[in-house]
């Protein structure tokens, strides 16, 4: 299938003045040519498929928000290549965001005083599309989520969620290719977020749409990608399918055992290493053992462990496919 | 959606798109700003009484020196409304020019960079300030009065040039607001840019000759204030002996915005947006 986004050992390098200190260092700094380079993002390579909802995860800092600004042409990568449905995005820029939706996070991108239905309007004669794809596009707004209460209420009277709502509306009503989410469920109540994702799933699947979905909620990627990106300090660390995720650092569980005393004990097991059964066995001589619960391990707690790994291995640039990572689960 | 479609789609976006576009904005904007009546009649109230103590202030002053230069009461009074319809555009059309730097420095500024049409559009089209409709109708009166007075007679040309070089003024001060924001891509201070400019602008509404040598060509050739009433307001004033500068306005001004817009899209292009 063709690759909606292709990136090709893409860098991204910012010069910042180095800033001295006090009164006299703020005017060596109105002369001063000393710039440092920092490297944002280093030598990242990606395909995405067409109609893929990919999870692009990282911590704060990691060059998340660098690459999508490098996809969507607002920034020129310092070196490498992007393809975006063909186009080379930043030099390109207009013809490149015709095909792309972006919702950013807390940021409405809407006209604040106008009705939301307004607001749609006016971004189906900015985006010219065509009668009939607009009142089909809303008709299937429809029969996703509820939009009547919305369409004709100002933005600014909007709450958060009913924004993010909107947001993402807006940024499939043309029917783009891709659509980057950053943070689309940040601050939301549960409720909210349920919504917010069925309508996400419901367009990928109606539409065919890419979706890039940047978040650090857990639950989000569980309910809609199937595939995750994880970057950190630039580098790519892992890019594969999310269920491989968890036995890539080998099964772990957590084994819960209430003693006689009502106290619970907690362990983590990495199940290539001891069976879950001895250690219950083990326990069960030594004492009394009232109850037990067995949980799987979480996506969050995965990813923070990679997070960590990734931060302890300072300059270990491997990064984890799906090639690789079949060695690593053999050794 | 096909690339036939899309290149066709592309050459559809010329002028005419852009000015039904605006006029949307337009009609939306105003009928939100209705709804707050509240607010609507007191930023009106608000403008007129600015106004008003603008032109008092004027008045006493001009009653108590007859003559400035050659230039007696109905003279600096046609001058004053000159510069206020010139300076209207700026405040109707331009006004979003003063969050430009809050924008940029919070980061929220790129989402003006994700939509198909031209980012200084986009960010322009976004506020429309209805309190230069009110300096607009106060100019207009004004300029009137001094008109039926000094005794200028209407005939089209007169008309067609009073147009022409009233467009040429606000073309220079739109310009000056455009570099003086546009500074923000640069550096932090770029507020106080701005209000010093925006000051400058209150020059505008003496004749340039009053000014001192030094002034005078700071006014006229490095920040050009003088053209936004003073060398405009001559061709419609002055029946001969009309400078040099007066004509070549209209070609400076169109250049002088150019080259404003320019610069701020240099500055977009700039733009880490690190803020983030």
């Amino acid at each position: 299938m063709e690759n909606a986004i292709t990136m090709k050992n893409v860098c991204k390098d910012f010069k910042i003045l180095n800033r001295h200190e006090g009164l006299k260092g703020s005017i060596r700094d109105l002369f001063s040519r000393d710039y440092k380079t920092i490297s944002a993002v280093k030598d990242v390579s990606l395909e995405i498929k067409k109609g893929e909802i990919i999870g692009y995860l990282g911590p704060n800092g990691a060059g998340k928000s660098t690459t999508i600004k490098m996809m969507t042409g607002v920034l020129e990568p310092t070196s490498g290549e992007i393809m975006v449905n063909g186009l080379v995005p930043y030099k390109e820029r207009t013809k490149n965001s015709e095909r792309i939706g972006v919702v950013f996070g807390q940021r409405s991108q809407l006209w604040w005083s106008l009705p939301l239905i307004e607001s749609f309007k006016l971004l189906r004669d900015i985006y010219l599309v065509p009668k009939k794809d607009y009142e089909d596009m809303l008709e299937l707004y429809r029969s996703l989520v509820d939009i009547e209460p919305i369409l004709h209420k100002p933005v600014r009277q909007m709450s958060l969620g009913q924004r993010t709502l909107s947001d993402i509306l807006a940024a499939f009503l043309h029917n783009p290719a891709i659509v980057f989410l950053d943070e689309p469920t940040i601050g939301l109540d549960v409720s909210m977020k349920s919504k917010i994702r069925d309508l996400i799933k419901g367009l990928n699947q109606q539409k065919g749409t890419t979706v890039i979905l940047t978040t650090h909620d857990m639950g989000d990627v569980d309910a809609l990608c199937k595939r995750i990106v994880i970057i950190d300090e630039g580098k790519k660390i892992y890019d594969n399918d999310i269920e491989h995720l968890k036995s890539y650092f080998g099964s772990y569980r957590t084994l819960r055992i209430r003693h006689a005393d009502d106290t619970w004990e907690e362990r983590v097991i990495d199940e290539s290493k001891e069976d879950v059964m001895d250690v219950i066995l083990k326990k069960q001589k030594e004492q009394k053992i009232k109850d037990i619960q067995l949980q799987e391990i979480s996506t969050e707690e995965v990813i923070k462990k990679i997070y960590e790994g990734s931060s302890a291995a300072k300059g270990n640039s491997s990064v984890v496919t799906s090639d690789e990572k079949k060695g690593a689960a053999e050794q | 959606m096909s690339e036939t479609t899309l290149t066709k789609q592309k050459t559809r976006r010329g002028f005419g798109f852009y000015l039904r576009i605006y006029k949307k904005i337009l009609v939306q904007d105003l009928k939100s700003k209705m709804s707050y009546r509240a607010d609507f009649v007191i930023s009106t109230f608000g403008m007129i009484m600015t106004n008003l103590s603008g032109f008092v202030t004027f008045l006493i002053l001009f009653k108590n020196f007859p003559s400035i230069n050659g230039w007696d009461y109905y003279h600096m009074l046609f001058l004053y409304g000159f510069s206020l319809v010139a300076l209207t555009p700026v405040q109707c059309f331009f006004d979003n020019n003063w969050n430009l730097r809050f924008q940029v420095q919070s980061g929220d500024f790129i989402k003006y960079c994700f939509r198909p049409i031209n980012v200084f559009f986009y960010f322009m089209s976004e506020v429309f300030d209805v309190k230069g409709l009110g300096q607009f109708a106060f100019g207009i009166g004004t300029l009137v009065y001094a008109w039926i007075h000094i005794g200028i007679p209407v005939t089209p040309l007169v008309i067609a040039k009073l147009v022409l070089f009233l467009l040429t003024a606000s073309l220079f001060m739109i310009a000056i607001m455009n570099a003086a924001a546009a500074t923000c891509f640069w550096i932090v201070g770029s507020g106080y840019v701005m209000v010093i400019m925006f000051r400058f602008k209150d020059f505008a509404k003496y004749p340039s000759n009053i000014f001192h040598g030094v002034f005078r060509i700071l006014f006229t050739f490095v920040i050009p204030i003088a053209f936004v009433a003073y060398y405009p307001s001559l061709a419609i004033l002055e029946t001969d002996n009309i400078p040099v500068l007066t004509w070549c306005a209209p070609a400076i001004g169109v250049l002088f915005f150019y080259l404003s817009y320019k610069f701020w899209m240099l500055g977009v292009s700039r733009y880490d947006f690190t803020g983030s």
